[in-house]
């Protein structure tokens, strides 16, 4: 991030304009931002996280970016990757790399299971992958990894809620901002009902400590992201196979979004600042360093050309998912406090929680949040 | 009135000066703003336009089941770690209350958890408390089941989690309170303890008529000051379970940290401080009071 923004000061050092990058750690990132939005001291170009630019823009703190970038270039960017950024159908974000989530498998363990993977591209449904997990557990495997261990809440929210979507549900209505009845929802239930299945048969672990299972060789399968690619590829080699998650009876619905970035409404020059954001969504300035450096997806098509990976295993799946199946997770102000309850509700639903009562409680959390709020929006 | 005490008191006040202003600007103007912010609808992102909702912030909240929840669970684990870490660093204190060089060793044992980053211990602990999966678990199930007893879920279980957060937090900071009684042990004077045994007075009886009673201060100040580090409650839920199962470990600034920071409602927020406050200084009092009546 450093040597881009070197770069883009080299390139502008006779027009005035420099870039000052300022980082925080992770975990304080949304703490800072919200405090300095609070004090107006934003930035000119802010950083974030995909599902947090509506609230950013009901707070009215972002500009729209489209008129900056041509109708081509607007097109080069992957589907999803602008619908996060969008909110009421204006553009406020771009993001120089998307995210990808799929079940990594192991191909001799499945192989010694007698588990037939599913063809190219494809996915198993929901009761496939059950009687894939059995299959493996009579063998005497531990069918699959999906990392309860993790605290933070937004795992829980981006990882199940394909599931969810693969069912025909949604977690909150995004023109109303409804989540009473719509997150709890009979159909959430009952899909979250089946999901819990995993857990009951033990297929997978509740409270796993080991981060990796998969990769120390203890689990047949992994529910996770591009960010373990790498790692699986140099552990397992022409062993690692890769398919979209399991889908429940719909159509399969692929996880994405990643952070991106906006212009402030505090924004000095804002020409000046849109200079900056064009640079580190650039296909060369930004995303072949940025990409080269995360291994994250890049969220540009014209881009691929600059990564021969994505021919191969798992990383054209990936690129597969984005074009065909990605869906960014809701936007709505009120995002962060969904996500929260969200989480909470499939960590208890995964110990065993009755998924109605569960997710009824949810919605009612999330639904006070919203009813005190909509009248000002 | 005397011109001495005059200037004296100009010189007092000159003296206090720079305390008060960094109190004023740092403690006293935040806490009040916080209190004019809970009676608005504040957001966050948009401080600006906040109305005013009068006390419905207050009401909002004392009828919210999860803050009250959140407020349940504080006090149930007050009460569990404020008797038991106090008499535990009372007897530890007793215990390494000796001179030799290996004693003092021991004393720096006890005190290492006080020192280690509580987020570290939160991982630690969590690896301990792993329930039992096949022939996998964590080191405290093993114990359990070398026992004799069954393997527990200790943080996956609405009923076992609070106290297993209590019970590592008794372990956590007991070093600290061991500390202090420790220095108010090392006031006692010898001569009083000797002239005690001289008397007849066996250990049991030292401890109850002797070391008990000229120990009060510093035990009035031990079980405050648990008190209300135990109202503090936030880092070890937070990490460990994250308030749950089925909020069973939701803590009082867990609420107040989601309110300001994910539903961005600071005036709610500020209103579920200004009730923080208001429970942590009837606290202060009730030390007060009690240690009044240990002066007179």
């Amino acid at each position: 991030m450093r040597e881009i923004a070197a770069a883009f000061n080299a390139a502008h050092a006779g027009h005035g304009v420099e870039v000052h990058l300022t980082f925080f750690p992770d975990h304080q990132y949304t703490e800072k931002v919200t405090i300095a939005a609070a004090a107006r001291d934003l930035p000119d170009v802010l950083a974030l996280d995909g599902p947090t630019v509506a609230q950013f823009v009901h707070a009215d703190l972002l500009r729209p970016i489209a008129g900056w970038f041509s109708a081509e270039e607007l097109a080069d960017f992957a589907p999803a990757i602008r619908a996060q950024g969008e909110v009421d159908g204006v553009l406020y974000a771009l993001g120089a790399f998307d995210s990808a989530m799929v079940l990594y498998y192991d191909r001799d363990l499945l192989a010694a299971a007698g588990v037939e993977p599913p063809g190219d591209y494809e996915g198993w449904t929901w009761d496939e992958f059950l009687a894939a997990c059995g299959q493996l557990k009579a063998t005497g495997f531990d069918p699959v990894a999906l990392h309860m261990d993790l605290t933070g809440d937004e795992w829980y929210t981006y990882a199940f809620s394909p599931v969810i979507w693969s069912a025909g549900g949604r977690l909150i209505d995004e023109e109303t901002h409804q989540v009473d009845g719509v997150l709890n929802s009979p159909l959430n239930a009952a899909t979250l009902r089946r999901w819990q299945e995993v857990f009951a048969r033990d297929y997978a672990d509740r409270a796993p400590v080991d981060p990796d299972p998969f990769g120390s060789g203890r689990t047949a399968m992994d529910w996770s992201g591009h960010w373990m690619a790498r790692a699986h590829l140099d552990k397992k080699g022409d062993r690692l196979g890769a398919m979209p998650l399991p889908a429940m009876n719909h159509a399969p619905a692929a996880a994405c979004g990643s952070w991106c970035w906006g212009l402030t409404q505090d924004a000095r020059d804002p020409d000046a600042a849109a200079l900056w954001l064009r640079w580190v969504v650039d296909p060369v300035q930004g995303i072949l360093p940025i990409v080269s450096a995360n291994g994250a997806v890049p969220a540009r098509a014209s881009a691929y050309a600059l990564f021969p990976d994505y021919d191969e295993t798992p990383f054209r799946l990936f690129r597969h998912l984005q074009e065909t199946a990605a869906r960014p997770r809701p936007r709505t102000p009120f995002y962060p406090t969904l996500t929260q309850h969200v989480a909470a509700a499939l960590r208890d639903i995964a110990r065993g929680a009755d998924p109605g009562e569960r997710l009824d409680r949810a919605a009612t959390q999330v639904q006070q949040l919203v009813n005190r709020q909509r009248g000002a929006l | 009135m005397n011109p001495v005490s005059n200037s004296t008191r100009a010189a007092a006040w000159l003296f206090l000066a720079p305390a008060l202003a960094l109190l004023g600007v740092f403690t006293l103007w935040p806490m009040l703003r916080a209190l004019g912010w809970s009676f608005t609808a504040a957001d966050l992102l948009a401080l600006d336009s906040a109305r005013g909702v009068g006390g419905a912030n207050y009401s909002d909240l004392l009828t919210d089941p999860r803050f009250r929840r959140a407020f349940l669970n504080t006090a149930w684990f007050a009460v569990m770690v404020v008797p038991v870490q106090a008499a535990l660093a009372f007897f530890l204190a007793l215990w390494v209350n000796r001179p030799e060089r290996y004693w003092r060793w021991l004393r720096t044992v006890f005190f290492v958890p006080v020192v280690v980053s509580m987020p570290v211990l939160a991982v630690l602990w969590t690896m301990l408390y792993q329930p039992a999966r096949g022939d996998q678990m964590g080191l405290l199930n093993a114990l359990a089941t070398g026992l004799g007893l069954s393997a527990q879920d200790w943080l996956q279980n609405p009923r076992l989690a609070l106290p297993a957060i209590a019970f590592m937090s008794v372990w956590q900071g007991v070093g600290f309170q061991m500390m202090i009684f420790l220095a108010g042990l090392q006031n006692l004077s010898p001569e009083q303890l000797e002239a005690a045994k001289i008397d007849g007075a066996h250990a049991g009886q030292r401890l109850r008529h002797v070391i008990v009673p000229a120990m009060r201060p510093s035990i009035v100040f031990v079980l405050t000051a648990t008190l209300i580090l135990s109202f503090r409650l936030f880092v070890q839920p937070y990490l460990m379970t994250r308030g749950g199962p089925e909020d069973a470990t939701v803590s009082i600034i867990q609420v107040i940290y989601e309110m300001t920071f994910l539903g961005r409602e600071l005036g709610m927020a500020s209103a579920g401080a200004m009730l923080f406050l208001l429970l942590v200084a009837a606290l202060t009092l009730l030390q007060r009071f009690f240690a009044r009546e240990v002066r007179s």
